[in-house]
């Protein structure tokens, strides 16, 4: 497990280089630090490895899980260079934290432990609540930090709780050893079990901001600094899913009748209220938050559904979806930085007017993000829904994909918002500029996403 | 039989029980002779004003923090204390056990001091003074002038005051 | 030798020369474009010269990639060389560099010359795909996208609305051609599993003559022939295509495009053989076309109208050759056809050049003069279509005449009526244009010139190929006949009476005789009225009586349609969009409405009161719990 170790004193590195006087060493080596970690991830490729006896388990789809994720981090970061400017900003810690918060994500990916899962869902939030708190002079980002905070450390101690009781239940917090007692009391497994499962999945349904738990996401992420809100909205999910997966899959399919109900009912109600609140949003953070918690909704299709093809839709969809959402917020932190009024920052669909003929590049960027979000063909996007509804349809639950479709239609609503701001309406003249860097960034977003739709198949076969 | 919740259980009462009998006890014994002294607040023989309920510096979390972080470190320490001194497992290792339990633990204490080390250097624990703001006039008079008078009227025993615009 | 290489450069060359001057269109100068693209032409034909000279007789397949899997069904992107898609590859690039060197001259003052050089190179990949392909579904491709370049050329002078309605007009009616196609290759798929000309033939080799399947997958295919190579009722779009620039008439609906059909048919040769229902009305069709169309030629006046109308009739006769079973014959006539027709439209266009884009015989007249090259070569393409020996398109006409007097008398004597208004129509073209006085302007008469040497180069090399093409198969047993024997080994195995009929040599003089003494007379018909007599057909405004207002409005047919098919599905159109604004559009509109008026009540849950958020939260738990634990259901 060398990227948890690594990614630590890493983090600790970029403390204390945060004492230098230049800042412009920051944002090159914490990209070094996370190759170096996506570097050492490979180093399992094909093998399955227990770790610290028994906490951790590493196998191909734990390191596809961890290379999403730091990839998704590495963009953030690459796309963080306006903290050199900001006199304010403490970008040494905020990189700390970022890589303290990746090892978190990383144990939550690879745990076999249920304790390991507990420790990786702190050491990610408590990072994300102080990150979320880093505009100390926005009352709205301090707002966020507390609100995350108290929420989340609720939602903890229901997690928690529902450990506990998986504990009293099995007598054992290992993954693997839940999965064998549970199939060994297949008719009289004891109530503690069910009611530790719900409450386990709560706690966790909390942090990828499925309904009812989502109240949170709108509130934090509108307050939030924008490039974290990237990083949450794509590395808390995608660690979130792969937890979800795990335990799911491993320690509780032999109850899968029991769970898969209650799961759907969520399924659906996410997926209702994350797109049809997304409708009626004017800033165009705030129906990133709702589509965020649309989209998990959909990743929650394959969990329901779950089955052989699970794991590599969840896999590509978590790849799309992150694409996509750090691009979209790539190209809204220019344009909102760029595009100021009265208010601050302005993070309004109508800050987008007339961006296709100010900047084609980064209109084509947003253009592709967004149709890969509303999952159009010819982008990621598209496969990723298409892979979590097969896993529905190949399971025959017929009823939550007809849903999923109509819901993905007003998607497609609100998605194309933007795109209409972008190339209908006229907008201010003045051109947007790009850093060259910031921009390399983006281009290998959207191509990645675009060769992703065109080529689905060079995922296959990874998982 | 007892499980062993219902051994837990047994502790509670006894501690309720004790408790209550012992403060019962001593308020039979005792004489009550209150006064305005007697019935305030303990706060180590500071006289209590105001409130308590108010909002404390942040800074005290941050001490406290620290506190907790180091507090919790030593409560670890007893524990692996046992561990590393087992005659039976450094036997067995020809004494390298040893060696690898400090090794283990002081990475973790070296970790937890870097930590103590960053706030240390960020200031985190140094107490702010209170920024004395010195008031300032609006004059025509060059501060020469004022120098000169100052200095006509110093005081001879004590040392040069800092002569910055005090009027 | 690497036929994969030599088999996807034959396509590859025009590709490249569309991409050139089509990207580069008002890039490249003026004088590089026409060059590019005849090498472009011209490079494939060498390759499918020395594809032809390096052929062995057996087929050779070059799979270039998977296309498509679906299920058990892959679909390859593969090309056949053989002797059917070798002689189609000789004729497209062949007849398709002559016609691009052609254009070099006629094209070369139009403003839009690179865009045109450069959609005609896009034809030739098309066409190319089509007659290489080794699956329908490449043919397919080929089929739409001459389609496409087809529709593109027409209304190539896209200013003029009635050419856009011309192009438009085709368009739609070979898509009605195309939906037929495409269901019979859905039909193919779920019969043989498989779209590979060698699968399916060696599968249906298996079949019993007069299957159902069968019938209805050849049926479905002849419509699509019937779109693309105008036969009855498809036809009228052909005429009307005359508005794209001449080379497009020469190359595109007269050479190549027109006999895809007949391509396709003799290439499923095995599939028709097996279906004699369906070759019956493959006949009647073909025989009703070719009378129809040559009766209308009769009276036409446009230059390339006549021209249009005979192209309809001579497809009429391949197809009829196709009705029984004498695929070689078909494909004979196809050969000349391409030849002598490409040769009258490129000299019909010489003819307009010179007269200032004029198209109208009567204002013509006494050319020979002033363009005897045109005049000669003129002449030779139009004694081959009127089937004067030896010229080629006696051999051909009159080989499948004899085919069809073996089967059936009545359509032989049918066929003959429409091969003597054949030789009427073109002679009465020829008189008209090149005899007696000038009836032009003034000015036209000052402008008369003969073509430059691009225009006249492909002129004579068709003359020569017109005039000497009946010796790739003369009677008993010719070249052509011979090489392209293995191709209907399939159907002589499936149905051994339909092949083998041997016309005996003193019925073959007779038919050849007949055939002949009808053509000139004809020809004399011709010139009694239109030399010896001076007339001229009547002016436009002229009242025309009975059958001569039928024929000359071209009975009618396009009027029919108009009032059959286009104003009731107009009709219905508009209905369904009323039906749409009103009650779908209302639908729509209300599940939009319902959505946001949604969207803003549950937008007020989020209060953004921490105490309300964790309330919430514990309320839903409550419920999940509740539900789940204590609700049974």
């Amino acid at each position: 497990m060398l990227p948890i170790i690594l990614l630590s004193v890493f983090g600790i590195v970029l403390l204390f280089m945060g004492f230098l006087k230049s800042k412009v060493l920051l944002l090159p080596a914490t990209l070094v630090f996370i190759l170096a970690a996506l570097a050492t991830t490979f180093m399992d490729w094909g093998k399955t490895y227990l770790y610290f006896q028994n906490m951790l388990l590493t196998n191909n789809l734990a390191i596809l899980f961890t290379t999403i994720v730091l990839l998704s981090a590495f963009m953030v970061v690459a796309l963080s260079n306006s903290f050199i400017e900001d006199e304010q900003a403490q970008p040494a810690e905020y990189y700390a934290l970022l890589l303290f918060s990746l090892v978190g994500a990383i144990m939550m990916i690879s745990f076999e432990n249920l304790i390991m899962l507990f420790v990786g869902v702190e050491i990610l939030s408590v990072a994300m609540y102080v990150l979320a708190g880093s505009d100390k002079h926005s009352p709205r980002s301090n707002e966020a930090a507390l609100k995350y905070f108290l929420m989340g450390a609720f939602a903890t101690g229901i997690m928690l709780f529902g450990i506990a009781l998986l504990y009293g239940a099995t007598g054992t917090f290992v993954v693997s050893g839940i999965k064998s007692y549970v199939y060994t009391n297949a008719y009289g497994v004891s109530l503690l079990l069910y009611m530790g499962i719900i409450l386990l999945l709560i706690g966790m349904l909390f942090k990828v901001s499925a309904a009812p738990f989502h109240f949170w996401t709108p509130d934090v992420y509108d307050g939030t600094p924008g490039l974290f809100t990237a990083f949450m909205s794509t590395v808390v999910k995608t660690a979130g899913f792969a937890a979800l997966f795990r335990v799911l899959s491993v320690s509780f399919v032999g109850v899968y009748s029991f769970w898969w109900g209650t799961l759907a009912a969520l399924t659906c109600l996410t997926l209702l209220i994350g797109n049809v609140t997304a409708v009626y949003q004017t800033s165009f953070k705030r129906m990133m938050a709702y589509s965020s918690i649309s989209h998990a909704g959909y990743l929650l299709i394959g969990l329901t559904a779950l089955g052989t093809q699970t794991k590599q839709a969840l896999v590509f969809y978590s790849l799309a979806y992150s694409l996509a959402t750090i691009s979209a917020f790539g190209v809204l932190l220019v344009v909102s930085r760029q595009r100021q009024d009265t208010n601050g920052v302005n993070e309004n669909f109508d800050a987008f007017n007339g961006l296709a003929r100010q900047n084609p590049l980064l209109g084509f960027v947003m253009a592709v993000s967004m149709l890969s979000l509303a999952g159009i063909p010819l982008t990621a996007g598209f496969w990723g829904k298409f892979m979590i509804f097969t896993t529905a349809a190949d399971k025959g639950i017929y009823w939550i994909l007809v849903f999923a479709v109509l819901m993905s239609t007003v998607g497609i609503y609100y998605y194309f918002r933007v795109i209409i701001a972008m190339y209908f309406r006229e907008g201010a003249a003045e051109p947007v500029k790009v850093a060259p860097f910031y921009r390399y960034v983006l281009i290998a977003a959207t191509i990645l996403t675009l060769v992703l739709g065109l080529a689905p198949g060079l995922l296959e076969g990874l998982v | 039989m007892l499980s062993d919740f219902g051994i837990i259980l047994l502790f509670i009462l006894a501690a309720f029980a004790f408790i209550s009998l012992v403060l019962f006890g001593a308020s039979f014994l005792r004489p009550d002779r209150p006064n305005v002294e007697k019935m305030s607040t303990y706060e180590s023989g500071e006289e209590p004003v105001g409130n308590a309920n108010v909002q404390f510096n942040i800074r005290f979390y941050v001490v406290a923090l620290i506190f907790v972080l180091f507090d919790v470190e030593l409560v670890f320490l007893f524990p692996w204390a046992t561990v590393f001194g087992q005659k039976t497992l450094i036997n067995e290792t020809k004494g390298l056990w040893g060696w690898f339990s400090l090794a283990e633990m002081s990475i973790f204490v070296l970790t937890l001091a870097l930590g103590l080390a960053y706030a240390w250097v960020k200031g985190y624990l140094s107490w702010v003074k209170p920024q004395q703001k010195i008031p300032t006039v609006d004059t025509k008079v060059p501060q020469s002038l004022y120098d000169q008078v100052n200095k006509k009227y110093q005081p001879k025993a004590k040392a040069s005051q800092p002569a910055s615009g005090t009027v | 030798m690497q036929t994969d290489l030599l088999c996807s450069l034959i396509p590859l060359f025009p590709l490249i020369g569309f991409a050139i001057n089509g990207l580069g269109f008002r890039k490249v100068p003026a004088s590089l474009v026409g060059p590019i693209s005849s090498a472009a032409a011209l490079a494939s034909f060498a390759v499918s010269l020395m594809l032809f000279s390096g052929f062995s007789g057996q087929p050779v397949k070059a799979t270039l990639f998977d296309w498509i899997s679906v299920g058990s069904l892959h679909i390859n992107f593969s090309f056949q060389i053989d002797q059917l898609s070798l002689l189609m590859l000789l004729i497209v690039t062949g007849v398709g560099s002559l016609i691009h060197i052609y254009s070099i001259g006629y094209m070369k003052h139009d403003e839009g010359f690179g865009k045109f050089m450069a959609f005609l190179n896009l034809f030739l990949f098309f066409m190319l795909l089509l007659v290489t392909g080794s699956n329908y579904v490449i043919m397919f491709i080929g089929w739409e996208g001459v389609g496409l370049c087809s529709y593109l050329l027409i209304g190539f002078w896209n200013k003029n609305v009635n050419y856009n309605n011309a192009a438009r007009k085709a368009f739609v009616m070979n898509r009605i051609g195309d939906l037929g196609f495409l269901l019979g290759i859905f039909l193919l798929i779920t019969t043989f599993g498989s779209v590979e000309y060698t699968d399916i033939f060696e599968q249906a080799t298996r079949f019993a003559v007069g299957d159902k399947m069968i019938l209805a997958i050849t049926l479905l295919l002849f419509v699509g022939a019937m779109g693309k190579s105008a036969q009855i009722p498809l036809y009228t779009w052909l005429p009307d295509a005359m508005a794209g620039p001449t080379p497009v008439s020469a190359l595109i609906h007269a050479a190549t495009m027109v006999t895809a059909g007949i391509y396709m048919i003799v290439r499923s040769n095995v599939l028709y053989t097996l279906s004699p229902v369906t070759l019956e009305v493959i006949g009647v069709i073909a025989i009703a076309t070719a009378i129809l169309a040559a009766s209308i030629g009769l009276l036409q006046n446009d230059i390339k109208k006549v021209l249009a109308y005979s192209t309809v009739s001579q497809l009429g006769y391949m197809f009829l050759g196709l009705s029984v079973a004498a695929y070689s014959s078909g494909m004979f006539h196809v050969i000349t056809h391409a030849f002598f027709k490409a040769l009258l439209f490129l000299g019909a266009g010489s003819v307009i050049h010179a007269m200032s884009d004029e198209q109208d015989i009567r204002n013509m007249g006494g050319l020979r003069k002033h363009l005897p090259l045109t005049f000669i070569t003129f002449l030779l393409g139009t004694i081959a279509i009127a089937g004067i020996p030896p010229f080629a398109g006696f051999f051909s006409k009159d080989e499948i005449l004899a085919h069809v007097f073996l089967h059936n008398k009545a359509l032989w004597g049918l066929g003959l009526v429409g091969s003597a208004m054949t030789s009427f129509y073109m002679f009465r073209l020829l008189f008209l244009t090149f005899f007696g006085e000038f009836r032009g302007t003034e000015a036209q008469r000052h402008h008369l010139h003969e073509s430059p040497a691009t225009m006249t180069l492909p002129l004579i090399v068709l003359a020569v190929l017109s005039v000497a093409g009946g010796l790739l198969n003369l009677p008993g047993g010719g070249w052509l006949s011979h090489f392209m024997e293995p191709l209907f080994a399939g159907s002589a195995q499936v149905s051994p009476e339909a092949f083998g009929h041997e016309i005996d040599h003193s019925t073959e003089y007779m038919l050849m005789g007949i055939s002949t003494a009808v053509a000139i007379g004809s020809a004399i018909a011709a010139y009694v009225v239109y030399i010896s007599r001076h007339a001229v057909p009547a002016p436009e405004s002229a009242e025309r009586s009975g059958i001569a207002k039928l024929v000359y409005n071209k009975y009618f047919v396009d009027e029919l349609y108009e009032i059959a098919i286009v104003r009731p599905i107009r009709a219905l159109g508009d209905a369904l969009y009323n039906f749409g604004e009103f009650i779908i559009d209302g639908i729509v509109n209300g599940v939009a409405w319902i959505v946001r008026a949604a969207s803003a009540q549950l937008r007020l849950l989020q209060s953004g009161s921490i105490g309300f958020y964790v309330f919430a939260m514990v309320f839903s738990i409550a419920v999940i719990v509740i539900v789940r634990f204590f609700v049974r259901f």
